[in-house]
């Protein structure tokens, strides 16, 4: 079994042995960074560390070294992120921290993006996204977005304020079993709701998924709408998106 | 534990108290952010969008809040988007059953220098209504009742000017800027604070939404916490700070501040909050909006009064603005909880 003294990266060691408390946690993300190479940790610490100028720089050496996109965006990028995602639910970081690291993550998808694009890969799966009617914020459905595309996900994003009959018309015409609906305001909390009832009126319903977020919502607010999952942080949203979408390993 | 005196004072007389930590004949009812409900809206034919612009609908679905509900305070500013209207801010104002929003994905400023508080602040139609609203509400329920106003801090004013990202991203990227942003940003704050003073207003809120769900309390020390400090000087009438989610790892500074109450949320319980705040600052809530006073019934609503009572809490009410299609009755239960469980000490 991999420990931890065997990652050569100082921050990444750091990092895991600063704040991955959980110890089923913590072996998983050491294996994670066991058996991949030091220019994969470099990028992922500075993934952690919010340096997206250097995750920029990196990434495109990474690829013009001739390392495989995947590899570099699972090894380097996405190895960064589960860090990060920790460190946010556990408060050890807060959103301002993980925008920063998202940005760095974008700066890296931005020389993989087109690889992947071009190689035609199967997506794991189709998800559309949205913040609900009557609320603007989308910081959380941005990571969600972004977390979800790195894992392999196509992600149609509705953006903000989204109607319950755009949803609705989106699942139709993209033929999209799984749904990702945030809030951020108690005040719009009750549209996620009236959205799955919409989908129930449509008689849509049993042919989607509908999973849910945002700040203010909680696993029981989601199980008395009738949502199938609730996930506290764009981490959760992915392992709930592969466990729906019947992806999960 | 509460201080309680026998003579019945007036619902204004118990708030003012109550902000001071002094005795009260019986807990007062507040919620120093907004009560309005659809129901409210057709009740007194005064619908959203248009009580949010228009002074006479703003005071008479404000004044629902006493007429109606029998609470203790009355709030016209249903939202939090008055100031930023008239500030420049592109709106959306929807409809009777959504809440208005600033634009936030169109940002009006990004960096300090662009920032200018208009010279007509304080007569743009968006701001002068509330200022009017709150001189109805004073000419008629000013002896009785407590009329709060409010007025949006500049960490808010940040999300609805800059956009929520750009401006946290500012703060960790270049804090010296954000104060900046901030330091000019707060003249609207105290401008319309002042004004609303001028207007009738018994008490203000100031929402400023260094929220736990985005900011660490870290943040509100360095920040927020010495400028909310100088708010007490620069807004002369007691402040109810309101902030959303988790904060009871900022609670400490905040009882520092000198402001006279703390609207908080459910997400914090009020015995570890009173234990936090310890006698320095007057808590205001914190019963749950979305799965309580929206979903739930009247035993439900009931019971987190009764902790708050039990807790100590000087004012009881919603956490935060409450959804629109919260159910009247639910409302209604909150002043009746409160009236038993004062009726049940006494016998006691």
């Amino acid at each position: 079994m991999a420990e931890l003294k065997d990652i050569q990266n100082e921050v990444i060691r750091q990092e895991i042995g600063e704040f991955i408390e959980r110890e089923d946690e913590r072996q998983k993300i050491v294996g994670l960074y066991a058996n991949t190479s030091s220019a994969m940790h470099d990028i992922a610490a500075n993934i952690i560390l919010g340096e997206h100028l250097k995750v920029d720089e990196l990434t495109r050496q990474a690829i013009e070294g001739g390392s495989d996109a995947l590899e570099v965006m699972d090894d380097g990028l996405i190895a960064g992120m589960a860090i990060v995602g920790i460190k946010f639910r556990e408060n050890f970081i807060f959103v301002p921290e993980v925008l920063a690291c998202a940005r760095a993550m974008k700066a890296g998808m931005k020389h993989i993006d087109p690889i992947l694009s071009a190689s035609g890969i199967e997506p794991v799966g189709k998800v559309i996204m949205g913040t609900v009617k009557g609320d603007l914020h989308d910081i959380g459905k941005n990571l969600c977005v972004m977390m979800l595309r790195g894992a392999g996900f196509e992600v149609l994003d509705l953006g903000v304020d989204t109607s319950p009959d755009d949803f609705i018309e989106a699942v139709e015409e993209h033929s999209a079993n799984l749904v990702g609906m945030s809030a951020l305001l108690t005040t719009t909390m009750p549209n996620m709701g009236k959205t799955i009832e919409a989908f129930i009126d449509a008689d849509l319903r049993d042919d989607i998924k509908i999973m849910v977020g945002g700040a203010p919502v909680t696993r029981e607010f989601a199980d008395d709408m009738g949502a199938d999952a609730y996930g506290a942080n764009a981490v959760e949203c992915v392992d709930i998106a592969k466990q729906l979408s019947g992806a999960a390993k | 534990m509460i201080q309680q005196i026998p003579e019945p004072m007036t619902s204004r007389q118990r708030v003012l108290a109550a902000l001071s930590r002094q005795p009260v004949d019986r807990t007062p009812i507040c919620n120093p952010t907004s009560v309005a409900t659809v129901e409210l809206m057709d009740l007194v034919d005064a619908p959203f969008p248009e009580s949010n612009r228009n002074a006479e609908k703003m005071a008479r679905l404000a004044a629902t809040s006493y007429t109606e509900l029998g609470f203790d305070t009355i709030m016209p500013v249903f939202t939090i988007i008055q100031e930023s209207s008239a500030l420049g801010c592109k709106m959306q104002w929807e409809g009777k059953d959504n809440w208005p929003t600033v634009k936030m994905n169109e940002p009006i400023w990004a960096e300090p220098e662009d920032i200018s508080i208009p010279s007509d602040f304080l007569t743009h139609p968006d701001t002068q209504c509330v200022l009017d609203a709150i001189g109805i509400l004073k000419k008629e329920f000013g002896d009785e009742v407590a009329i709060i106003g409010k007025t949006m801090g500049p960490w808010s004013l940040g999300y609805h000017c800059f956009g929520v990202e750009k401006f946290l991203l500012m703060s960790l990227d270049d804090p010296d800027k954000t104060r900046r942003c901030l330091e000019k940003m707060k003249q609207a704050t105290i401008e319309f604070g002042r004004a609303q003073i001028e207007a009738g207003a018994d008490a203000i809120t100031l929402p400023d939404h260094a929220t736990g769900d985005l900011v660490s309390g870290e943040y509100y020390d360095r920040f927020l916490k010495e400028m909310h400090t100088q708010f007490v000087e620069d807004i002369p009438i007691p402040i109810i700070l309101h902030i959303c989610g988790r904060t009871v790892d900022r609670m400490d500074y905040i009882a520092q501040t000198g402001m006279a109450a703390f609207h908080y949320d459910s997400r914090n319980k009020p015995v570890e909050s009173m234990e936090t705040v310890t006698q320095r600052i007057s808590l205001v809530g914190n019963i749950n909006n979305p799965e309580t006073l929206y979903a739930k019934g009247p035993e439900e609503v009931a019971a987190e009064v009764f902790e708050n009572l039990d807790a100590g809490v000087q004012l009881v009410g919603p956490e935060c603005a409450i959804p629109l299609q919260t159910p009247i009755e639910n409302l209604k239960v909150i002043p009746e909880a409160v009236r038993r469980w004062h009726a049940n000490r006494s016998e006691n």
